[in-house]
């Protein structure tokens, strides 16, 4: 019974995601398993011009969003290098806050994650511009309405927040006693700060730094009010998906998973080798204390397969099936590709001489089920963008 | 090399709570000197004042008779050995012995010089490069006090290192704390609840409850001669007998309690007279089976209600006639074996022995 | 002032240095990044909406109309009320609540297995599988759900490829997929105070509760809930203060009919331009959450730091 809920709940979770990624391989213009076309890695790499003319970028082609994503790294290592510094000045400073002052300060820290997202970043803007106009021509002006620095404000003030509550976690497991320590054998206040605090708090700095890039990367709401004229990558990315989807967009999305996937597994096999280190060193110091042999016995754990094993072999089996079903039913390479596009531009040039006679049918073509919202369909970007990624249908 | 630690008048305060009260102390240069006291009676407050992280509310502490106030830790030529020792986790043990140096911008090789020399000091040759969580508990607590010896102080101020020991690791650790104070001639300042640590490594105790002085002294002084009741039963174990004074002859007293008179040396400070309430003590090792022989001037009458065998002793726990209880320890070399539960003996024990107090609170133990 | 605000001396308890890098990030993040910008959309807010030139001259005063267009509509309109934004505001309010419950109840019973009935590697293995779907991105987690859900998307072709239907569902249309994508959205900031706050559960009261003869569902009305009361308040805030400020799954799933209320707010501030409309609506929403917050640790008895951790 719970099995099979568990089972539906990561269905609902993963579901999707896989159908995306699946989507990514199949060569139709729109992201779909049924009717398969052809497996092909063209959206990975340079898209396709479609059987209409527009071209339809990949991944690769798509200067847009390597735009995007160059400017989403700019704002994410400036407000790296911002709130990591406030979030630890905040949380150590929650240390030394009378009692009586220490809700309010909390308070007034964790307010910006409670804002919604796109109210901090229409005050950043609002305010900026208002200085952009006080300060004249100059300098102040420029930064005042460059949307790089602005998202980069915007972010840091809630993604300092995050930084502030990882420090604050670590910092109730320091011993102040430590502190004192240093002091008592001659150290100065700032000695103490940087040779005691710091390589304490290193770890939360690492994972703050982390977190806030990561935050900082995936912001939308915030972001996409702060950017002004420019991009990022996940304006460019809404912008596309407003505009209609693509199999490029899932892609992405499957790069974005594997990269994540990687990051996940790396991070988790370093923990457990820094743990492992850590219980030999123990174990290695219980031997030399105690040379009994019960305590001994204990430490000798037994090989056991791990269970991903398993899950592993599972994939492996269904990919290779999935693999030659597709040589099977030659639904791979360029032949195939040139066979389904030749059928849809005839197919094509159907459609519009129906069109052409029926201008009503036009109009319902366009909108739709992936035009999207027809209210300010054109909000998010040049209508350049429309011919690179026209809705198909 | 050591210094004099004196306190005068000190009192510090946590708004009206009094941790330290009027306390005055002069630890002679050089001195192992205990405070000794129950939990929550100042003597971490005290020693946190002669190191410099806490201001005295009233009066001063001087070092080497240098006024301390407004000199922080970092700048005091004190070393303080913390409860939980606090070394630093990340640190190699040679990184934590020589951290002071470090912060005062010794070089490299004269830092390592000095932490293999200390490392020999504590019988840890060579264990430098180990981390700190490698070490045993015993081990940690000899770099502790290497790390607080490599700052040179004048002054060695210790909280408690023992506690988180085992019984037999303490008990080694009291003797080669005692070995290293002479070797590196320094004072000592030594906090602890446990009467047994103090006794045995101190030159000088002071015992402390609710923030005040009870009493200072040399060790068997404060344990022959304890000038408080409170004294008299925190440092070892003593019998209460309550009565009232019915005469004084010399320096001894007679005290009349519902069990019978027994005579008691008296306290040349505290000057009793006839009719006040006040306690007699009597140690467990004091009371002892007469035989024939014997000399002695206090005889008392016990019904035997259980005994336990401790090794080289066994104690006794029996009660008098008005239900007062009362315990007292043999010899495991005296055969006692036609003692048994029940039995009603007669016990003796001299006046030499015994202290007579005014009436006032025990330590509750 | 030093002693006013702080345990110890402020500059001499960290050193000259370290205490100025403290004092300035902190007035830097309080004051120009929290604070000000907020105050200047409140004062904006209030004004009437004007070029950057015009600012200061006589065009520019102190008004109501902002907050009046939100509950009344334009001057011009004929209807009593501005039914079109109050709609927006009140679906934005109501689905949200719906989402947080429906978070509440689909997560619950995978929190409690996880904290307490599986084993720890499986606990662990589950966390971890928890985890990965949430680094993706928002927008790229909706636009899964929306190649499910298009008209001629995945699901459709299925069902029409095997013939149960003729023709393809409106899932966009009808807002499923934006109903769907909201509760997949935060789930996670569901999971993790609720999992937190079973996990610090002695088992041995579930037992002991068992042992006096509750039922399973009473043990869990009477001891567990209680118990993760404090996870279910932080939970339940987070997802419904991240739901009413959603603009990232609405922008992707939400049918072209219908708006959701950062979009509204997008909307005057980006596409008609009017700032001051905008940030009024802005200040509206705020309020609505600030009220939310209030009334969860009022009517739930909880800290404002137990909401967040």
């Amino acid at each position: 019974m719970m099995g099979i809920y568990i089972f539906i709940f990561f269905a609902y979770l993963f579901g999707p995601l896989i159908i995306m990624s699946i989507t990514a391989f199949n060569s139709a213009e729109f992201p779909s398993i049924t009717p398969w076309e052809c497996f092909s890695f063209r959206w990975f790499n340079e898209g396709k011009i479609a059987y209409d003319g527009q071209h339809l970028a990949g991944l690769l082609s798509d200067w847009r969003l390597h735009d995007g994503i160059i400017s989403s790294l700019i704002i994410g290592a400036g407000v790296v290098t911002l709130s990591v510094p406030i979030g630890m000045a905040a949380a150590i400073v929650l240390t030394q806050v009378r009692s009586q002052l220490r809700d309010i300060y909390y308070s007034i820290s964790i307010m910006p994650v409670l804002f919604p997202g796109v109210i901090i970043g229409i005050s950043t803007v609002v305010l900026w511009d208002r200085i952009a106009g006080l300060g004249g021509e100059g300098f102040i002006s420029d930064i005042g309405r460059n949307g790089i620095f602005l998202t980069i404000l915007a972010q840091t003030c809630f993604i300092s927040t995050y930084c502030f509550l990882i420090f604050v976690a670590r910092l109730q497991r320091f011993d102040q006693t430590q502190e004192e320590a240093a002091l008592d054998l001659g150290a100065s206040q700032t000695q103490v700060f940087f040779k005691i605090l710091v390589p304490y708090l290193s770890p939360a700095i690492a994972s703050a730094a982390v977190i806030a890039f990561l935050f900082s990367f995936e912001n939308y709401n915030t972001t996409v009010f702060s950017i002004l004229s420019d991009q990022t990558l996940t304006t460019v990315i809404a912008s596309k998906v407003r505009l209609g989807i693509s199999p490029a967009l899932s892609a992405l999305a499957l790069t974005i998973i594997a990269l994540t996937i990687i990051a996940a597994v790396t991070y988790e096999v370093l923990r457990r080798r820094a743990e492992k280190r850590y219980a030999e060193s123990q174990e290695k110091f219980v031997k030399e204390k105690a040379a009994d042999n019960r305590i001994n016995k204990k430490y000798k754990a037994g090989f056991k397969i791990p269970k991903g094993i398993t899950a592993i072999l599972l994939i492996v089996v269904f990919a290779t099936y999935g693999a030659t079903q597709i040589v099977k039913n030659d639904l791979y390479g360029q032949s195939c590709i040139d066979a389904a596009d030749k059928e849809k531009k005839s197919k094509f040039l159907e459609q519009l001489q129906t069109l052409e006679s029926n201008e009503l049918t036009d109009e319902e073509l366009s909108g739709g089920s992936l035009g999207g919202n027809q209210d300010y369909g054109d909000i998010f970007g040049d209508p350049s963008l429309f011919q690179d990624f026209g809705g198909f249908d | 090399m050591s210094a004099d630690v004196e306190l005068s008048d000190v009192s510090v305060t946590f708004g009206s709570f009094y941790a330290a009260k009027n306390v005055n102390v002069k630890v002679n240069g050089g001195e192992f000197f205990s405070f000794l006291g129950p939990s929550g009676c100042g003597k971490t407050t005290l020693l946190r004042a002669i190191s410099g992280f806490q201001e005295p509310s009233e009066g001063k502490v001087l070092i080497d008779n240098k006024d301390m106030s407004g000199i922080g830790p970092n700048k005091r030529p004190t070393a303080l050995i913390f409860q939980n020792l606090a070394l630093f986790p990340l640190m190699s043990v040679s990184e934590n012995i020589a951290f002071s140096l470090e912060v005062r911008g010794v070089s490299k090789e004269e830092r390592k010089k000095r932490a293999d020399e200390l490392l020999e000091l504590i019988a840890l040759e060579g264990q430098g490069e180990k981390k700190v969580h490698q070490l045993s508990g015993g081990q940690k607590q000899r770099v502790a006090i290497a790390r607080a010896l490599a700052v040179e102080p004048k002054v060695l101020l210790l909280d408690e290192p023992l506690s988180a020991l085992d019984l037999k690791l303490r008990q080694r650790m009291r003797t080669e704390l005692r070995e290293i104070q002479k070797r590196v001639n320094i004072t000592f300042i030594y906090i602890t609840h446990d009467q047994g640590e103090a006794l045995t490594m101190s030159d000088r105790i002071a015992v402390m409850n609710e923030g005040e002085l009870e009493q200072i002294g040399k060790c068997d002084e404060v344990y022959n001669n304890p000038l408080t009741p409170f004294v008299a039963t925190f440092v070892g174990e003593n019998n209460p007998l309550y009565g009232k004074v019915t005469g004084i002859e010399g320096d001894k007293a007679q005290i009349e309690t519902a069990d019978g008179q027994y005579l008691a040396m008296m306290n040349d400070s505290k000057k009793l007279n006839i009719g006040d309430e006040s306690i007699a003590f009597v140690r467990p090792e004091s009371l002892f089976i007469p035989r024939d022989g014997d000399s002695f001037d206090n005889k008392i009458d016990v019904n035997i209600e259980s005994f336990e065998f401790e090794g080289n002793l066994k104690n006794f726990y029996a009660r008098l006639q008005s239900g007062a209880k009362i315990k007292f320890s043999v010899p495991n070399a005296i055969d006692t074996s036609s003692i048994s539960s029940g039995s009603s003996i007669a016990l003796g024990f001299d006046s030499s022995k015994s202290v007579i107090l005014p009436k006032a609170s025990l330590a509750i133990d | 002032m030093k002693n006013f605000l702080f345990t110890q001396p402020f500059f001499k308890k960290n050193g000259k240095a370290v205490a100025i890098y403290f004092l300035v990030a902190i007035i830097f993040w309080f004051v120009f990044l929290v604070i000000i910008p907020q105050f200047y959309m409140l004062d904006l807010s209030f004004r009437t909406n004007v070029p950057p030139l015009a600012r200061g001259g006589p065009e520019d005063y102190y008004t109501f109309e902002h907050y009046s267009h939100f509950i009344f509509g334009s001057k011009t309109a004929t209807d009593a009320f501005n039914f079109v934004d109050l709609g927006v505001f009140g679906r934005t309010i109501f689905v949200s609540m719906l989402v947080t419950i429906a978070n509440l109840l689909f997560c619950y019973p995978i929190a409690f297995y996880i904290a307490k009935i599986a084993n720890p590697s499986t606990a662990r293995l589950l966390i971890v599988s928890l985890i990965i779907p949430f680094w993706i991105n928002e927008l790229l987690r909706s636009f899964a759900l929306r190649i499910l859900f298009a008209n001629e998307g995945v699901i459709n072709n299925f069902l029409t490829g095997i013939g149960i239907l003729d023709q393809g569902i409106l899932f966009i249309t009808y807002d499923i997929g934006l109903y769907t994508g909201l509760i997949y959205a935060y789930i996670l900031l569901m999971m993790f105070p609720l999992y937190n706050a079973i996990e610090s559960l002695d088992i041995n009261q579930i037992e002991a509760a068992k042992d006096l003869g509750s039922s399973s569902f009473r043990t869990h009305w009477r001891i567990v809930i209680p118990h993760a009361k404090p996870g279910i308040v932080s939970g339940c805030t987070m997802v419904f203060m991240l739901t009413v400020g959603a603009l990232a799954t609405p922008v992707v799933l939400s049918s072209p009919n219908t708006l959701w209320f950062p979009q509204l707010i997008y909307q005057w501030f980006n596409m008609n331009d009017n700032w001051s409309r905008g940030s009024a609506y802005s200040i509206i929403l705020l309020i609505v959450s600030v009220i939310f917050v209030l009334t969860m640790m009022r009517i739930f008895k909880v800290r404002i730091g137990e909401i967040i951790k």
